[in-house]
């Protein structure tokens, strides 16, 4: 560790000594941590690491058993998240905490200071003061527009905004770039790199690790509620990082291998759904995958990707167009007869609907199998069965647990989602749906998963993979399609396409100019 | 859980406490003060609501509360939850060695005969119910009443009173009252005949005064007991559309504390009200400024009567009529005579009205008494 | 049989568990917690108690004394066991509504309508069928209407989404008023004074008397419900789909399950046992009806719910703890001169701290939520709610 000469005066922030101890469980063991004025800082560990935990104590969500933190050398007690606004820390969740049907100007004074020593908000006053707040940092953002109309992206900097306007000095970002495109997540850096030159602290946590080497200007590493190490990104690779966080080896990128793709196993002709709203989500999509062959679909979150994987899984009803599998029709069937017919599908939002998390581990293996033999004769459920089969599933797909009763919501992002790719993969299937399997895991799980995904498909499955990851799209696909505003807009090997290609299709949808119609899909 | 919360919740509980405790002012009458010797222990089984409900429970309870007091008894009262607990009432205070048990109102009716037939060493008294039991002394339920209750259960007192006499004073003041000629009376349903005799007393005693009187009769309910007897909200909505398109100037209530509603609503119209059952001048302060008269049910009067003819020894099985005869039905004074310019003659006439009944030479009821047929 | 022996050893199992321990103490917490305020209530307004000072600490220690001694003697177990028995069947019918994630408010309605089925059956054929038909056919009828009326709101919900907890209250009048119709009208017994049914023990409609003075065969219907109730819930694919819809609707519509059809077998399965409990109260206990027969059974079942936690054995544990309260409230008011109310204070206390405290716990939950749950924190604190088994 190289100790920076310049830093003659105190750290921002220093976090010494953090414990804090859950029944059963130290989700921070004596955590260091230092932050400087004006440095982006990347706290990187695998989920269930203790980042988050480290994080709520500084928030003042969570009491330390033991260990003090000082701001700029004075040692401070933070009593709760409004002690900590106070004291010029903010921090931006992963999910905005904005209201929809407010503008942005309202959104951002929202509880601020300023509103309680008032009854009457002057709107036009905070609007003019937002708009050059905003545009003192660079950015360009409509204080008026209701926040329902914003993208993600632009979500993300009212939530910034917000920090901004109360003076935050140290900001907390927590996966800010988990929901972005590549575009927009290279814009969000900029912004950041302004507000370190500005003076400001970042604390960056992220566990994607080409991120953290581009943005930060050190790097912590967290496992098991302990500091692994420290390191500056001119100094470490990818491999490196990975490995502290892991602490093993692993293969960042699984290999692929060659596919040896058979008969046409999935044929979607002309399919059109709706949404919730009852817009058109998804306007005619036409593709096929065949036997032992993976197709990628990437597109930025919202064109229709969820409402196409749910028709083709018979969440949704489709309003035209077919499904077909294997030869057979299969067009508006439900999810169990989907099921029967010999599809998984691992969904996007796994604590919706891949798991119900307050059963029991064993519970969830048999989610979708639970109604037939083995696991039940006429309504009688068999409980041997169902158990041994859960602990073999635990064993081959190495969930890690303390034992199949264990409550689901206890395990990990990683493992939890291992309990859907156990149930899903364990079994002959024609054709596996996956919607963003790797969201949020960490690099071990990835690995995992990826490597699960791989041998399903050279068993001889079609395998439809839809990610909001580029990367993961380009890394798994041996074939991509680009979706864009219910369309498939383009199509390419994917050995050979090129991201920025790809990059450039997900944000304009083809050559043409980038369409200003009204009414788009947000 | 937080300091903040804990407070709010043992404020909540002690509300609800509050509530409760109030309702036990009364619950027990200390023997000590009349140490007469008598070893009567009374108990009085109620029915739902609450022990100061101004109605049934209350004057039953302070009849009994009266007798005892006399009598230097113990007096005790329960209040049930619901139905399930009138027969374990009644067994809970025979287990106890209470020797006197008095139910309240036709609810308890059956359990009450059932009970005085398992415990015929105890004294039993139900309040406004006719015992009515078939050959064994079971209680009867096709109500052809073939036994003989005060033969068969001869330590059961059930006491009944003649509505329709104190109606019939009703009547006489409401007709007196009234300067349209127009006079009106509520009740609960048509169908509890001790509300019909009510209501037939009173056209008969306001015809006695004006042969020409018009009397505007309405019922609150075709059966709903809550409506009929237990919502003043519905009983001051709905009078507050009778009085008017009636055009009434006198109204009688026989409707429990829906009729509460009634008198509420007399006050708001500008016209004067009847109470009944109890003097409701002194019962309901809220209409008191527009009562002019209650027909009373002497409740207490006939409890503590009868407990105390058990105590004598003097007590008869079968049914114990009040009426005015025994002074167990009467008028309450008039009120807020001046200033609904009662004729100063009413009085007498009223006097002269109830002497007539006790002489019995006074017919308060048509031929098929109890019985509701609209006029 | 060796699955039976098995699931025996694995309750035991967890009974010792730890977890369990956890999610017994909060109920027990809340009792305790209740009776300490009530004591303190009792003491504060001791001067309305003749006999008594202001602030007489004695009393409650009385009061509670009295209400003990009223459970525990021969005849107040019996009452103990007969006060539990509908609290036990209405119980596991919030229960299963709550396992499935339905708030059934519509005990009242059910368990009256359950009332007038049984009595409609009794009064009909009762005197010609004698009691080995009469009585079968009452409780499956009043049950089975109870299960109707809890049919309806499951069906509006199930098809137009018509929150259950509105319109089971709306149906709570609507069926009341049935009743009052019913004991006026189709009911009510020819020639009695004011209106009233037969007594069913006139007409072969009576339960058998099988333990002490008036415990009734209902007794041994809402303990043959509990382990049923278990079964049903835990050992089947039925309950499984129950349990499953109401922790994640999502989730089990995409295990395969109908999630509209269970809202509706749900909400049935819960009017069904508070009707039975109607039912069986009428012909056990109360024998007849007047149009104001009413009960609060349905709320006192939402009590029971809450504090067995939702689960077949912790429901009949939480009906014996009130029913015990209610046994002895009639001795705590003769011999302390405690009114009855205190035992609905008391209930209603239970009732807020749990109530409170699930609320703290799910506001625990939404707080955790934004930081993604570090798992292993969560982990710390039992899952919210009922679904524990």
């Amino acid at each position: 560790m190289t100790q920076d000469a310049s830093a003659t005066q105190p750290p921002a922030l220093e976090m010494r000594g953090i414990t804090k101890r859950y029944p059963g469980v130290v989700a921070n063991d004596h955590i260091d941590l230092d932050v400087r004025r004006g440095e982006i800082h990347a706290l990187l560990g695998e989920n269930g690491a203790g980042k988050t935990t480290l994080m709520n104590v500084l928030y003042g969500l969570a009491r330390p058993d033991e260990g003090r933190i000082l701001l700029d050398g004075e040692p401070v007690e933070i009593a709760g998240p409004s002690d900590a606004i106070a004291r010029g820390i903010s921090m931006v969740h992963q999910h905005f905490m904005l209201i929809p049907v407010l503008s942005v100007a309202e959104n951002v004074i929202l509880g601020s200071e300023t509103m309680s020593n008032r009854v009457f908000v002057d709107r036009a006053e905070a609007s003019r003061r937002i708009g050059a707040l905003a545009k003192s940092f660079g950015f360009a953002l409509d204080p008026d527009a209701k926040v329902a109309t914003l993208s993600v992206g632009q979500q993300q900097r009212v939530e910034i905004l917000k920090a901004l306007y109360r003076d935050a000095r140290i900001l907390v970002l927590d996966e800010p770039t988990a929901v972005l495109t590549p575009q927009e997540t290279e814009e969000i850096f900029t912004l950041l790199r302004r507000l370190a030159a500005d003076g400001r602290s970042i604390i960056f946590i992220s566990h994607k690790l080409y991120e953290v080497l581009d943005i930060a200007d050190r790097i912590t590493v967290i496992r098991r509620g302990k500091v692994i190490g420290e390191r500056r990104p001119r100094e470490t690779t990818e491999k490196e990082l990975a490995e502290l966080m892991v602490g093993r080896e692993v293969e960042l990128t699984v290999d692929r291998g060659i596919s040896h793709p058979g008969e046409p196993m999935l044929r979607v002709e002309g399919l059109r759904v709706a949404d919730y709203r009852r817009h058109e989500a998804v306007s005619g999509a036409t593709f096929e995958i065949r036997a032992g062959e993976i197709l990628g679909v990437a597109g930025v979150a919202g064109n229709g990707q969820d409402e196409l994987i749910e028709a083709i899984i018979g969440l949704r009803r489709s309003a035209g167009g077919h499904v077909i599998l294997d030869g057979r029709d299969v067009t508006g069937f439900s999810p169990r007869r989907m099921n029967e017919a010999g599809t998984g599908y691992v969904p996007g939002d796994r604590h919706r609907f891949g798991l119900i998390l307050a059963f029991p581990l064993y519970d969830n293996l048999v989610l979708t199998s639970y109604y037939r033999p083995p696991f039940a004769h006429w309504i009688v459920r068999d409980d041997k069965a169902i158990l041994d089969s859960a602990r073999a599933q635990v064993d081959r797909f190495d969930i890690r647990t303390p034992g199949v009763n264990v409550i689901t919501s206890t395990l990990s992002g990683g493992n939890q989602q291992k309990v859907i790719v156990a149930r899903e993969f364990d079994r002959s299937l024609k054709l596996l749906v996956l919607d963003q399997p790797t969201r949020g895991l960490d690099v071990g799980s990835i690995e995992f998963i990826h490597r699960q995904i791989i041998a399903k498909r050279d068993a001889g499955t079609a395998v439809l993979l839809v990610s909001a990851e580029l990367d993961e799209v380009m890394e798994m696909s041996d074939r991509i399609a680009v979706m864009y505003r219910g369309r498939m807009v383009a199509e390419m090997d994917g050995r050979t396409a090129d991201k920025s290609e790809v990059g450039l299709y997900m944000a304009t949808g083809g050559r043409e100019p980038a369409t200003t119609e009204e009414g788009a899909t947000p | 859980m937080t300091g903040k919360v804990r407070n709010v919740l043992a404020l909540l509980a002690a509300s609800v406490l509050v509530a409760s405790a109030c309702t036990s002012s009364g619950a027990t009458t200390a023997p000590s003060t009349a140490p007469t010797g008598s070893n009567l222990k009374i108990g009085v089984a109620l029915d739902v609501g609450r022990v100061d409900d101004k109605n049934f429970n209350q004057f039953s309870w302070e009849g009994a509360k009266q007798a005892a007091d006399a009598l230097g008894a113990t007096a005790n009262y329960v209040v049930p939850k619901d139905a399930s607990d009138y027969d374990k009432n009644i067994q809970g205070f025979i287990d106890q060695g209470y020797n006197v048990v008095v139910g309240v109102g036709f609810n308890l009716g059956t359990a009450v005969v059932k009970a005085a037939k398992a415990n015929p060493n105890v004294s039993f008294v139900i309040v406004d119910v006719a015992p009515c039991v078939d050959e064994t002394g079971a209680p009867d339920s096709t109500f052809s009443c073939k036994g003989d209750a005060s033969k068969l259960l001869p330590k059961l007192t059930g006491i009944q009173f003649q509505e329709d006499q104190v109606g019939y004073l009703a009547g006489i003041v409401a007709a007196s009252t009234s300067k349209k000629g127009v006079i009106g009376q509520l009740g609960g349903v048509n169908s509890n005949p001790a509300v019909v005799k009510y209501l037939q007393g009173y056209i008969l005693g306001a015809q006695s005064i004006n042969p020409n009187i018009k009397v505007e009769t309405a019922f609150f309910s075709t059966g709903d007991p809550v409506k009929a007897y237990g919502d003043p909200t519905w009983g001051k909505t709905f009078s507050a559309q009778f009085i008017p398109q009636k055009g009434v100037d006198v109204v009688f209530q026989v409707a429990g504390s829906t009729g509460n509603g009634a008198l509420d609503a007399a006050c708001d119209a500008g016209i004067w009200g009847i109470g009944v059952d109890v003097d409701q001048y002194l019962s309901y302060p809220n209409a008191s400024k527009c009562i002019i008269f209650s027909a009373e049910k002497k409740l207490s009067k006939a409890v503590s009567d009868s407990i105390k003819a058990i105590a004598a020894g003097t007590a008869k099985g079968g049914v114990s009529l009040f009426n005015a005869a025994n002074d167990g039905v009467g008028g309450s004074p008039l009120y807020n005579a001046t200033a609904a310019g009662l004729p100063a003659e009413l009085q007498g006439k009223l006097d002269t009205a109830f002497a007539a009944m006790k002489a019995g030479t006074l017919k308060t009821c048509p031929d098929k008494c109890g019985t509701w047929t609209a006029p | 049989m060796s699955g039976l022996a098995a699931d025996a050893r694995r309750l035991l199992a967890r009974a010792v568990n730890l977890r369990l321990l956890q999610v017994v103490a909060e109920p027990v917490l809340a009792f305790v917690f209740a009776l300490i305020v009530g004591g303190i209530g009792i003491a504060l307004f001791s001067a309305y108690v003749p006999g008594h000072a202001a602030f007489d600490v004695g009393l409650p220690i009385a009061a509670y004394g009295s209400l003990i001694s009223g459970f525990a003697s021969p005849n107040g177990i019996t009452s103990t066991l007969v006060y539990a028995t509908p609290l036990v069947l209405a119980g596991l019918g919030v229960a299963i509504g709550f396992r499935g994630g339905l708030f059934n408010i519509g005990g009242r309605g059910q368990f009256l309508i359950g009332t007038v089925g049984a009595m409609a059956v009794v009064t009909w054929i009762g005197k010609d069928a004698g009691p080995w038909i009469t009585i079968p056919l009452a409780l499956l009828v009043g049950a089975s209407l109870g299960g109707f009326a809890g049919f309806i709101p499951g069906f509006l919900k199930a098809t137009s989404g018509a929150h259950e907890v509105v319109t089971t209250i709306m149906l709570n009048y609507v069926l009341l008023f049935v009743m009052a119709w019913a004991v006026i009208g189709p009911l009510a017994l020819p020639g009695a004074p004011q209106p009233i049914t037969a007594d069913v023990s006139t007409r072969n409609g009576d339960l058998p008397i099988i333990l002490g003075r008036d415990g009734h065969l209902g007794l041994l219907i809402a303990l043959a419900a509990v382990p049923i109730m278990w079964f049903l819930l835990f050992r089947t694919t039925i309950g499984f789909e129950i349990r499953a819809a109401g922790a994640n609707p999502d989730a089990a519509r995409y295990g395969g399950m109908k999630t509209r059809r269970l809202i509706v077998l749900t909400m049935t399965l819960a009017g069904f046992m508070c009707g039975l409990a109607g039912a069986t109260t009428l012909l056990g206990v109360v024998h007849e009806m007047t149009p104001g027969y009413d009960t609060t059974i349905g709320f006192d079942a939402i009590t029971v719910a809450l504090l067995g936690r939702s689960n077949p054995i912790g429901v009949a544990l939480a009906a014996l703890l009130l029913g015990a309260m209610r046994a002895g409230a009639q001795t705590m008011q003769i011999q302390a001169g405690v009114p009855p109310e205190l035992v609905d204070a008391l209930q209603a206390i239970i009732l807020l701290f749990l109530v409170v405290n699930v609320l703290r716990r799910l506001m625990a939950r939404r707080k955790r939520r934004p930081g993604k749950g570090e798992p292993a924190a969560a982990a710390a604190v039992p899952v919210a709610g009922v679904g524990i088994e």
